[in-house]
């Protein structure tokens, strides 16, 4: 297994630009976009709507040209080519499948335009059909399917002509939550088994925490983070990404010394804690701090922030406590179970687990 | 309990809808009642009896007529659905470029220009040029109806494009077709229901009109219409009421075939 790792990313977008309209009315999609999509890796655009992950998606499909910048394909240059001469598939958010054609002539489509033997065709129709696990409804047209079998359908269409990346758009959206469940982990094991680059866009978090190896969170046509999902949870960089993925405190804190990419910071004006970041001494952070990371502690042990309760709230796997810090901001703790052993008005002790908190860039 | 709103319970509704109903059909009805009539007269019934569809069968005139009349339908028709449908694509399946609801507003116009003028400015354009080449025949005829039909045979063929979403285009784009192949293997296939739809009402179209075939037909190009008005000048038979109800049953038949091609499209 010592073969050279061929390290050229599988899509690599440079310095993208895309608009929309002109005048007054012009729309920036992307704003000076740039990301390296490795090869064989489930790459997730993530974003709320309007924040140009579609468009990157169409972009790389070739069903908008851009601007300005490049698209490379395993290192050539694709911006400019229309989309059948693209060596990508796409798998369309409404599946977009053909309905004048059965569900095994939609598979062969693409092989047929690629002007691939009769064979070969119906070979792997046959393969992409088991491997989507549709064998039986290989005659069926798509309007007698169910919505999770014409994704299924929409899959392996975009599969069969084994494309060096398969797009997906947004494509587990209009599926109810139990079958988008089963669907990530589908998608997942497909991705495993082809070895084929996954760029999935979706607005979900959720979903895109699940699947992905690495993921990009979009806002305003701009790039705010890329890292795997354990860094996107964990070390959101900016108050975006903080706050668009999952739920989390936000506090203010003062910066009392700093130290060669460390500093002091006092939170809420009542625990001071050293933190990874820099700043300059007096100024105000943002510090980003998951529920789930932080703890009741004995009311007054040292290293606590004391807050007073104001809410419970039971979800069913949990509950958030909510409460009020001595400075007015809002925190909540996050328990198993629904016994917080605390009501209203109590006045509690937080401790925060060791590298929780966050210095968020602006 | 509130209830939903619905018009027929509205006082008087089902009156005014049946006498609605009665004036559109009851004309249309005698009409055909009388073309069943064993007698001479239109008016006063006696006997039911075919005669008068055998003795309109027999009629050379009504024959070359129909035959004039089915000839230029097929022919407009077949023409005008072509056209419409390049119209219709040009129309829908462009990027937006200046001048394209120019073009739609120009394509749709003749359906608000009076027939009459259209007719009359027909009539002096093909005398202008029978006039400098010297070529007749029925080909003017065929060329103004093929012209009128288009706007009609546009219609449903536009509706279904615009139902069509670009979607399932980009996706056998997506799927390595070229511009082409995508036309021929996915827009034409799903647009067939519009262009049937569009052909049968250019279809009818054609075979019903009157005002611009006056105008246009040179000697001996008798359409069916053209020839019931000029026997009506001799006098209403139940023979012209047998005529007509056979157009009215062809013109019935296309445009019962034009709803459920629709009624199917909307499935």
């Amino acid at each position: 297994m010592n073969q050279p790792q061929d390290t050229t990313p599988a899509i690599s977008v440079r310095s993208l630009v895309k608009t929309f309209g002109r005048g007054a009315e012009m729309i920036t999609a992307l704003n000076n976009v740039s990301v390296d999509i490795r090869q064989n890796e489930f790459f997730t655009l993530l974003g709320p709507s309007g924040c140009g992950k579609t468009t990157l998606l169409r972009l790389i499909a070739g069903f908008e040209l851009p601007d300005q910048g490049e698209v490379l394909l395993h290192g050539k240059e694709i911006a400019h080519l229309p989309p059948h001469k693209r060596p990508v598939n796409t798998v369309f958010q409404n599946y977009a499948l053909f309905p004048h054609l059965s569900v095994s002539r939609n598979i062969a489509f693409g092989l047929e335009m690629l002007g691939w033997d009769k064979a070969k065709v119906t070979a792997t129709v046959e393969r992409m059909l088991e491997l989507v696990k549709l064998e039986p409804l290989a005659n069926r047209m798509p309007d007698q399917l169910s919505g999770g079998q014409q994704q299924r359908v929409a899959l392996a269409r975009a599969l069969a002509p084994e494309p060096r990346v398969l797009l997906l758009d947004e494509p587990l959206a209009a599926l109810d939550l139990k079958l988008r469940k089963d669907m990530q982990l589908e998608l997942k094991r497909l991705q495993d088994e082809t070895g084929i680059t996954f760029v999935f866009v979706t607005h979900d978090q959720e979903e895109a925490l699940t699947m992905s190896d690495r993921i990009a969170v979009m806002s305003n046509g701009l790039i705010q983070q890329v890292g795997t999902p354990h860094d996107i949870y964990y070390a959101p960089e900016t108050r975006f990404v903080a706050d668009f993925i999952g739920d989390i405190n936000i506090i203010r804190g003062e910066v009392n010394s700093t130290s060669d990419g460390s500093m002091q910071v006092t939170l809420a004006g009542d625990l001071e804690m050293t933190l990874a970041g820099t700043a300059s001494v007096g100024q105000s952070v943002a510090v980003a701090i998951r529920p789930e990371r932080s703890h009741f502690a004995v009311v007054g042990a040292p290293e606590t922030l004391s807050a007073r309760v104001t809410d419970n709230v039971f979800f069913g796997a949990g509950t958030n406590i909510h409460l009020m810090l001595n400075n007015g901001q809002g925190f909540i703790v996050r328990i198993q179970g629904q016994e917080s052993g605390c009501k209203p008005g109590d006045t509690v002790a937080i401790a925060i687990e060791r590298d929780a908190a966050k210095v968020l860039d602006n | 309990m509130a209830k939903r709103f619905d018009l027929r319970r509205q006082t008087g509704f089902s009156e005014i809808a049946w006498f609605c109903l009665f004036a559109l059909y009851a004309p249309i009805l005698m009409l055909v009642v009388f073309s069943f009539n064993d007698n001479r007269s239109v008016v006063k019934w006696t006997e039911f009896s075919l005669r008068w569809y055998y003795e309109a069968f027999d009629n050379d005139g009504i024959r070359a007529a129909t035959a004039i009349s089915l000839k230029l339908a097929f022919v407009s028709a077949f023409f005008g659905t072509i056209f419409a449908t390049m119209a219709a694509l040009a129309t829908t399946r462009t990027k937006p470029y200046k001048g394209m609801y120019l073009a739609y507003a120009v394509i749709n116009q003749p359906l608000m220009i009076p027939e009459i003028v259209t007719a009359i400015a027909s009539l002096s354009l093909f005398a202008l040029i029978k006039q400098l080449t010297g070529v007749t025949g029925i080909g003017y005829l065929m060329l103004a109806h093929t012209v009128f039909t288009i706007p009609f045979a546009y219609m449903p063929i536009r509706a279904r494009l615009e139902d069509m979403t670009l979607t399932l285009e980009q996706a056998a784009a997506d799927l390595y077709a070229p511009p082409t192949k995508v036309f021929w293997k996915v827009t034409f296939p799903l647009l067939i229901p519009g262009i049937v739809a569009g052909a049968m009402l250019a279809f009818v179209v054609s075979l019903d009109d009157v005002i611009i075939t006056l105008m246009v037909a040179g000697p001996g190009e008798t359409t069916l219409p053209i020839f019931i008005l000029g026997a009506i000048r001799r006098g209403i038979t139940p023979e012209i009421n047998a005529v007509s109800t056979i157009l009215l049953v062809a013109s019935i038949v296309f445009v019962a075939i034009f709803f459920l091609v629709q009624k199917k499209r909307t499935k």
